[in-house]
C-alpha cells in the first residue's frame, strides 16, 4: 500500500529524531564524556553563535561552491569519458586501461601531488574533487551506455537515419538510470573529498572549520560544522532526487520502490 | 500479378563459425503475408534481421520500400511516452502534421487516451499495440513482426489477432511475421514459411478465403492444415 505524505514525512524525520534524543540521553546519563561528544543542545547553540558571528555562511558559500563546482566538472568528465567507452569499441581499448589504472589511485592520496602542482589554492580543491566524483560517473555511464539493449538501436537504426538524433534520443536516455545512479555515488565522494581538501591551505570552508574547532578543542562547533556537511550533502542528493522526478518522471517508474 | 518487394537469392548467414542459414532463395510480393515458423533456433529472427539489414549476410537480398519492424519484446523507449514513441519515426513533416498523423495511429491502436503514458504504465496487449502502431506510423511498405505476440495471455493474443486482421485489411502493407503460434501464422499468412535445417524447408500456401475471422479455426480443414504443418515442423527430414 502507498504511503501518505504525512506517514512518509514520519518515516523519515522520526529516525532523525530518535538519534538526536539518543545522543542527548547518553550525554545526560554520563555514558560518553561530555568533554569527548557534547550535548545535541550544546552543538546547536554554537552553530546558532557561528552562524550570529557571520562566518557560517562565508563557510557555507566557500564549501558549496567548491563541492558544486568541482562534482559538476567531475561529472561531466565521467559521463563524456563512459560514453566514449561506452559506445566506440576502439575507445574502449585505448582509454579504459588507463582510466581502470587512475580510478585505483585513492583520490585522498593524490591530494599532495594536486597541490605540488597547482598549489593550495581552490584550483586544486576543485581540481580533487572533480578526479573523486568522475571514476563513479565514468564507471556507470559505461555501464549503462554499453549494455543498451540493441534492439533499442536498431529500432532507432529503422525509425531514424541520424546519427545525432540516435545519440541524444537514445542513447543518452536510455544510459541515464545509471548514469543518475553515478552522480549519487560522485555526490557523496565529493563532500568526502571537499573536507579532505579543506584541511590544508584553507582559511574558510565546513572541512577547515572541522579540522580547526578539532585543533582548538571546540568539539561542539566541530559537530556542528559536520552536521552541516552532512545535511548539505544529503540536501543536495534530495534536490538531485527532486530534479530527477521532474526532468525524467519515467526513471521512477522504472524503480521497483 | 503483385510486384515482388522482398527477395533473397543463395542467402547464408553465419555467427562466427556458426552457420543459421544456408542459400536461402525466397520471393514475396506486394501486400503478401508471410507467416514464418520452425523451431527454436532455426533461424527465423535471424532471417528478419537479415531482410532488415540489421546483420551481415552473403548471398543478395532485395527489400524494396520503408520498413517497420516490431520486436519480440516490443523495444519501446521506455523514457518516451506512448505519443512520442508514436512519433519518433516521422521525421520527414513539421509539427502540427506530426501530431496529426500521431493521433490518426493512436485512434487506430485504440489508445488515444494513452497518449501521455509511458510503456511501463500499460498492459502487454496495450504495449504491443504501441509497438505496432510505432512501426506502422511511418507508412512503411514492408512491416516485419518478430512473435509480437509472444508474451501475451492466449486471450489477449486472440484480441490481437482480432486486431491485426483488421488492421491489414485496411492496409497497402506486406507483412513478414515469425510465430512459434501455428494458428497465428494460418489465419493470419498467405503463405507459411516452414524453416528447418537452416534452409525453408516448404513453403505452404494458405487458402482459406479472406476475409478471414478466428472462427476458421474450428473448421476441419483448418485443423487438417494445422496438423500438416505441425508434422512438417516436427518429422519432416531436410
Amino acid at each position: 500500500m502507498p504511503l501518505s505524505k504525512l506517514n512518509k514525512l514520519l518515516y523519515s524525520i522520526l529516525p532523525v529524531l530518535g538519534v538526536i534524543l539518543l545522543w542527548q540521553l547518553v550525554v545526560v546519563f554520563d555514558i560518553v564524556n561530555s568533554a569527548l561528544i557534547p550535548p545535541p543542545t550544546k552543538v546547536f547553540k554554537a552553530i546558532i553563535e557561528w552562524a550570529n558571528s557571520g562566518d557560517l555562511f562565508i563557510d557555507f558559500y566557500t564549501s558549496i561552491w567548491r563541492g558544486i563546482s568541482g562534482l559538476l566538472i567531475g561529472s561531466a568528465i565521467g559521463v563524456l569519458l563512459g560514453l566514449l567507452t561506452g559506445r566506440n569499441q576502439k575507445l574502449n581499448l585505448i582509454l579504459t586501461p588507463v582510466l581502470n589504472v587512475f580510478k585505483a589511485f585513492p583520490p585522498v592520496a593524490m591530494l599532495p601531488i594536486f597541490i605540488t602542482f597547482f598549489g593550495i589554492g581552490d584550483f586544486s580543491k576543485v581540481f580533487s574533487i572533480s578526479f573523486a566524483a568522475a571514476f563513479p560517473l565514468w564507471v556507470n555511464t559505461h555501464l549503462g551506455s554499453s549494455s543498451i539493449p540493441i534492439e533499442f538501436i536498431r529500432s532507432a537504426k529503422l525509425l531514424s537515419q541520424s546519427r545525432t538524433t540516435t545519440f541524444f534520443k537514445i542513447i543518452i536516455p536510455a544510459s541515464m538510470s545509471s548514469i543518475i545512479a553515478g552522480f549519487r555515488i560522485s555526490i557523496a565522494i565529493s563532500f568526502i573529498m571537499l573536507y579532505v581538501s579543506e584541511l590544508a591551505g584553507a582559511s574558510h570552508g565546513l572541512g577547515y572549520q572541522i579540522s580547526s574547532s578539532h585543533l582548538s578543542y571546540r568539539m561542539d562547533k566541530m559537530f556542528g560544522a559536520l552536521i552541516i556537511l552532512g545535511l548539505t550533502a544529503s540536501m543536495i542528493d534530495l534536490l538531485f532526487n527532486r530534479i530527477i522526478k521532474y526532468f525524467f518522471p519515467w526513471v521512477q517508474l522504472n524503480r521497483v520502490m | 500479378m503483385n510486384e515482388v518487394v522482398v527477395s533473397a537469392k543463395n542467402l547464408s548467414v553465419a555467427y562466427g563459425n556458426n552457420s543459421v542459414l544456408e542459400n536461402i532463395n525466397f520471393e514475396i510480393r506486394n501486400r503478401e503475408f508471410i507467416g514464418i515458423v520452425g523451431k527454436s533456433g532455426t533461424g527465423k529472427t535471424t532471417l528478419l534481421n537479415t531482410l532488415a539489414n540489421f546483420i551481415n549476410y552473403k548471398g543478395d537480398v532485395n527489400v524494396q520500400g520503408n520498413i517497420g519492424f516490431c520486436f519480440q519484446n516490443h523495444s519501446l523507449f521506455y523514457w518516451m511516452t506512448v505519443a512520442e514513441n508514436i512519433g519518433f519515426g516521422i521525421t520527414h513533416v513539421n509539427g502540427k502534421e506530426k501530431k496529426g498523423i500521431v493521433a490518426e495511429v493512436l485512434k487506430k491502436i485504440d489508445l488515444e487516451k494513452y497518449a501521455n503514458y509511458y510503456p511501463k504504465e500499460l498492459s502487454g496487449g496495450q504495449t504491443q499495440r504501441v509497438a505496432l502502431g510505432r512501426a506502422m506510423a511511418y507508412n512503411p511498405q514492408i512491416l516485419m513482426l518478430d512473435e509480437p505476440f509472444s508474451s501475451l495471455d492466449i486471450y489477449t493474443r486472440d484480441q490481437m489477432i482480432d486486431w491485426v486482421l483488421k488492421l491489414i485489411s485496411e492496409l497497402n502493407i506486406t507483412v513478414l511475421m515469425v510465430t512459434h503460434y501455428l494458428d497465428e501464422a494460418l489465419i493470419l499468412a498467405d503463405r507459411v514459411f516452414v524453416l528447418k535445417g537452416k534452409n525453408i524447408s516448404n513453403v505452404i500456401p494458405v487458402t482459406f478465403p479472406k476475409p478471414r475471422t478466428q472462427a476458421i479455426r474450428f473448421t476441419e480443414e483448418f485443423q487438417k492444415c494445422k496438423q500438416e504443418l505441425s508434422s512438417l515442423i516436427n518429422h519432416n527430414n531436410s
